[in-house]
């Protein structure tokens, strides 16, 4: 048999190579040719392409072409050869043959270039009143093209009339040398603009720099406002001086230290290290600085671990703790890639936590479960049917010892429920990664869909909701942060739309490049009363190993929203090392599982500016792990959920703990 | 003379070959099984000889680690150098991938509709078509996009019916076929031509119904709505909001609410056809009639219904072997499978699965074995039970990850 074998490879070897030799050869002999070498394109221009195959002596063959685009997104081709520029840019359409071996296909590119519309437009953005002698000012240039668009990718070219009374660089600073008049000139492609004006007499005489933490300690972290302020010689104050801040850092630390701080042009200022900070404005040749002591925040507390309750046949998703109707204290836990559970635990002594009811559904996936404010009605989400209808499965809790089903509903949830909430005996169900339900459970045995909510943008996708006060934040993805009023409340920290369940209404939205968004958690800062969504990432850029250990990305994005029309990323909390995922807020504390970094619990107290993670605002970690865990002895962390004074964690690895935060043992703040 | 030399030289192994029957050798036969709630892809391999069989290598899939992507359906390139597996979901759209067979290291991937399902690539055209089922979406129409599968670009999505599934190419590649689950509705598309030839209504009463729209029409609709679309730019986007479109298509009830407080009147599906297969050298094609518990044979060239076979509960997946003497079809509903002889009609034997709920069918390449992939049920792991077709008897089964659906047999090699 083996040396049968052995033949059959050796002449099958040869018979292939005779095979390939014809069919090379036969594909090699044609060649597509296009109509034209190379298509240029204005944007939004359509035209016809044609192409046509000839054999090596030139003649046209009968073989079939089809076109496609290498750009769907940028330039639309029909496989017939009707093209469309829609983007502006370098692409290439594909040419080939319709055969049925890859060895006779042959295929061919025609270069693109769809030009950007020329400009349309160059204006000033910013143009001062008065340019005092000595100062420095930034000039900012809009360019828009004929599509309307602002473009930012044209090279502005600015000049000065006169360089020895004002100079001005690539970068638009622009400074002023001594007094007289001249003109600056921005050109982009043919189109320019010119602003002519003068260096007046600069009166600034002195200045002054104030900052709000006079004769208060600043930690790191703290966000210090700083305030400078030009004066004539009479004292009077220049209104429009233009003024720039820097600091000089003298970090406590200076073996190697990176950026030890950051101030905006506005004068705020935080530290990240301890040390002193020389804060310095000016304007034209005058200037004023202030020295200020950042000491270490000091908000380091101990965390202890409790009590656990290991799943170690199966991962472990979401977690809700809550007061039963019993006055004990009940957990409920959901199960990724299993056999479709719920675990119920009871908590009332974290440091026992004792597994006392598991409800099995027809699910691969228990994604998320959600209790009600009242302690009576449970909520746990299928993925994973295995007759494909999926839903929510709503469960009475009256007594976790014995859960009962109270009915499953799949209306228009075949698609996967991945998460919910429980809001005003109204379920928000998550489904097909496209939309929220809106599901009434007055009568838990029949639910009954009231309304739906779905964003209308291009390949919009939802991952999660969170409602407070009448106002649902979900998580969308590239779409971000999206604030619905579904029955906004007087306590809700911005006004509402007149929404409903029935009839939920967009308020308002915030993105940001990545499209990692995964989560979103409202919360009012009880020390500012600032009104912040946090965004939460989930991102696995080095891949998952479902069977071992890992490692997530992506961070918090602090986004302020001082009305629903201009939210305003300010911070973040970024872990170099681990990636979000669940997240809580509690009076100005903050509880995030950070999948491989654990549990971490921050200072959010005060203004927040930067990377509250580089300003000592860690108060603790914890990375739960065991022996005994579904995948043991690593750390993957879900979700926490403080609560009674104990901080409770959901583990994918592991199961369910409970932690306790002890006060600070540290004296005082420096 | 040299060249009739090497001619002899060449074709005196090939006769050998041709005239021992290759079954005379035993064989090791290799399948591929996507575990749909695993983000897995399993190599099966069976021993011929001794009937046993086992996972030869695992691959994950997916590209969204803590979501289940949900790898559906699966197949191999005509020249075996390439396999390429639809993934159902995203964020939001479903994607193929592309794997090189044996080494399994993925190649490339494209986005494309919602929860794509089956594919097949044309041994005329060179190009894959893979049906967006849409399984969870509104119902409304869906498309087959038709992919390059050396580029990996979508070369264009053609209009379908409800909850596509089920695409199979006749041995010729001129001609896909698939069926509209919610529609009742078998469809041909012209590979080469890139278009809707035309549909045929499964039910057993097919009359046309007050309000319901003609199909015959479909691809001219789809020429217009393209034209549109070219011309106000949102071609790209229509593509994928044809998912979207609120029109009354045709045969389905939509139960609940829906927005815009619109209603959809369609007439409930009775046949859910779920998958179509044309014969190998004769011109039919066999249904899978998911909702009416039969089998359906078309006839291509009169395009109607010829027979219909009783079949067990909810066929869902149907493979016509490849001598064109039998069909072996999954029966969802029952856990069971059914061969049926296709010159009677008659069901020629019903073998027990090792767990419920029967999904995917793929037959070896010399016809002695099926192999069945099944889903099981919550955590139960799925299954690949393996059928010799000699015997009608269950030889092996092999436990796969959770949800076992897509598969697709890739080669036999002599041992």
């Amino acid at each position: 048999m083996k040396k049968i074998n052995f033949i059959s490879r050796i002449s099958g070897i040869a018979v292939l190579a005779v095979v390939l030799l014809a069919v090379n050869s036969k594909a090699q002999d044609k060649k597509i040719v296009f109509e034209k070498e190379m298509l240029s394109l204005k944007l939004n221009e359509e035209t016809k392409i044609s192409a046509k195959v000839v054999d090596a002596e030139g003649n046209t063959t009968q073989d079939s072409l089809v076109f496609f685009s290498r750009n769907r997104r940028s330039l639309i081709v029909t496989p017939d050869g009707n093209v469309k520029a829609i983007q502006s840019g370098k692409f290439s359409i594909i040419a080939r043959t319709l055969t049925a071996n890859r060895e006779d296909r042959i295929s061919a590119t025609l270069a693109v270039d769809v030009a950007y519309p020329p400009v349309k437009s160059v204006t000033f953005l910013n143009a001062p009143e008065n340019f005092y002698n000595t100062t420095t000012i930034s000039l900012e240039t809009k360019v828009v093209d004929e599509a309307g668009v602002t473009r930012d990718n044209v090279d502005v070219k600015l000049s000065s009339s006169n360089p020895d009374v004002a100079s001005i660089d690539a970068f638009g600073n622009l400074k002023a040398h001594k007094k007289g008049s001249f003109t600056i000139t921005a050109k982009a492609e043919n189109k320019s603009a010119t602003w002519k004006f003068k260096v007046s007499e600069n009166p600034i005489a002195s200045m002054d720099i104030t900052h709000n933490y006079d004769g208060k300690t600043i930690r790191t972290g703290d966000v210090v406002a700083f305030e400078a302020i030009a004066k004539t010689n009479k004292g009077d104050a220049v209104e429009d001086a233009p003024i720039k801040y820097t600091y000089i850092a003298e970090p406590d630390d200076n073996l190697g230290q990176g950026a030890s701080a950051q101030i905006a042009q506005s004068g705020k200022f935080v530290a990240s290290d301890p040390g002193l900070f020389t804060i310095v404005a000016t304007s034209g040749d005058k200037s004023t600085s202030t020295t200020v002591k950042a000491v270490p925040r000091n908000v380091q507390r101990p965390l202890t671990l409790v009590g656990k309750g290991i799943v170690s046949h199966t991962r472990t998703s979401d977690l809700w703790v809550w007061e039963g109707v019993d006055g004990r204290d009940y957990a409920v836990t959901g199960t990724w890639g299993g056999n479709g559970e719920a675990i119920f635990w009871d908590v009332t002594d974290p440091s026992k936590i004792t597994p006392i009811d598991t409800v099995v559904v027809d699910a691969r996936t228990v994604n998320d479960v959600k209790v009600s404010e009242d302690g009576k009605v449970a909520v746990i989400t299928r993925e994973g049917a295995s007759d494909r209808k999926n839903g929510i499965i709503i469960l009475d809790v009256t007594n976790p010892r014995d859960v009962k089903v109270h009915s499953e509903y799949t209306q228009d949830l075949t698609g996967g429920v991945h998460n919910t909430f429980i809001y005003d005996n109204h379920v928000y169900a998550v489904n097909n990664g496209r939309k929220y339900d809106i599901i009434n459970i007055d009568d838990p045995k029949n639910p009954k869909t009231v309304g739906v909510f779905e964003l209308d943008t291009p390949s919009h996708s939802i991952h999660d909701v969170w409602i407070q006060d009448g106002i649902a934040y979900s998580s969308n993805w590239s779409d971000g942060i999206v604030a619905v009023d579904i029955g906004s409340n007087a306590s809700a920290d911005l006004p509402g739309a007149g929404g409903s369940p029935e009839n939920p209404v967009q308020l308002g939205s915030y993105a940001y490049p990545s499209g990692w968004n995964h989560a979103a958690f409202p919360f009012k800062s009880e020390s500012t009363g600032d009104f912040y969504v946090i965004g939460g990432d989930e991102a696995f850029p080095y891949g998952l190993d479902t069977e071992g250990a890992n490692r997530a990305a992506g961070w918090l994005h602090f986004v302020k929203f001082d009305d629903w029309d201009s939210p305003a990323e300010v911070a973040r909390y970024q872990v170099p090392e681990a990636g979000t995922h669940n997240y809580w807020v509690e009076g100005d504390v903050l509880y995030v599982a950070m999948y491989n970094g654990g549990l971490r619990v921050v200072d959010i107290s005060g203004e927040l500016m930067g990377d509250l993670y580089d300003q000592g605002r860690e108060i603790a970690s914890f990375y739960p792990s065991d022996s005994e865990a579904y995948i043991p002895n690593a750390t993957f962390t879900w979700g926490p959920q403080p609560y009674k004074g104990y901080i409770f964690l959901s583990d994918w690895n592991s199961g369910i703990w409970a932690l306790k935060l002890g006060e600070s043992t540290s004296q005082g703040t420096n | 003379m040299k060249n009739h030399k090497l001619f002899s030289f060449l074709l005196t192994p090939i006769l050998f070959f041709l005239l021992v029957p290759s079954a005379s050798f035993s064989q090791d036969y290799y399948v591929y099984v996507a575990a749909e709630s695993e983000d897995e892809v399993h190599l099966i391999h069976l021993d011929g000889k001794t009937n046993k069989a086992e996972i030869a290598k695992t691959i994950q899939v997916g590209r969204y680690p803590t979501e289940t992507d949900g790898p559906h359906g699966i197949n191999i390139s005509p020249d075996g150098e390439y396999w390429f597996l639809s993934i159902a979901h995203g964020n939001p759209y479903g994607m193929l991938a592309k794997y090189k067979t044996g080494t399994d290291e993925l190649v490339a991937t494209t986005d494309l509709g919602m929860f794509p399902a089956s594919m097949e690539i044309s041994k005329s055209t060179g190009l894959l078509y893979v049906v967006n089922f849409n399984l969870h979406g509104d119902m409304v129409p869906s498309t087959v996009s038709v992919v390059d599968p050396d580029y990996m670009e979508v070369i264009t999505d053609i209009k379908t019916g409800i909850m596509p599934h089920g695409s199979r190419i006749t041995d010729d590649g001129t001609k896909q076929y698939h069926v509209s689950m919610m529609t009742d509705e078998l469809y041909e598309i012209n590979t080469a031509g890139l278009n809707v030839n035309r549909t045929l209504s499964l039910k057993k009463s097919a009359m046309k119904m007050d309000g319901m729209k003609d199909h015959s029409d479909h691809s001219e609709e789809h020429k217009e709505n393209h034209e549109k679309h070219m011309k106000d730019g949102t071609h790209e986007e229509h593509s994928k909001k044809e998912n979207e479109m609120k029109e009354d298509h045709s045969g389905h009830d939509m139960d609940g609410m829906k927005k815009n407080g619109m209603k959809m009147m369609h007439a409930k599906p009775e046949v859910k056809p779920t998958w179509a297969d044309p014969h190998p050298t004769k011109p039919f094609v066999y249904v899978a009639g998911n909702g009416s518990d039969e089998i359906i044979e078309i006839d291509t060239e009169k395009w109607a219904v010829t027979r219909r076979f009783k079949s067990g509960k909810a066929p869902y997946n149907l493979e016509v072997s490849h001598d064109g003497k039998i069909l072996v079809a999954s029966y969802k509903g029952e856990g069971a499978t059914g061969i049926f002889d296709l010159e009677s009609g008659k069901e020629i034997a019903k073998i027990k699965n090792s767990r419920k709920v029967t999904h995917g069918v793929a037959i070896s390449s010399d016809n002695r074995y099926a192999f069945l992939s099944v889903e099981g049920i919550g955590g139960e792991p799925g299954s690949v039970d393996i059928i010799d077709l000699k015997t009608n008897k269950r030889v092996a089964v092999v436990e796969t990850g959770k949800q076992a659906g897509g598969i697709v047999f890739w080669k036999q090699v002599a041992q």
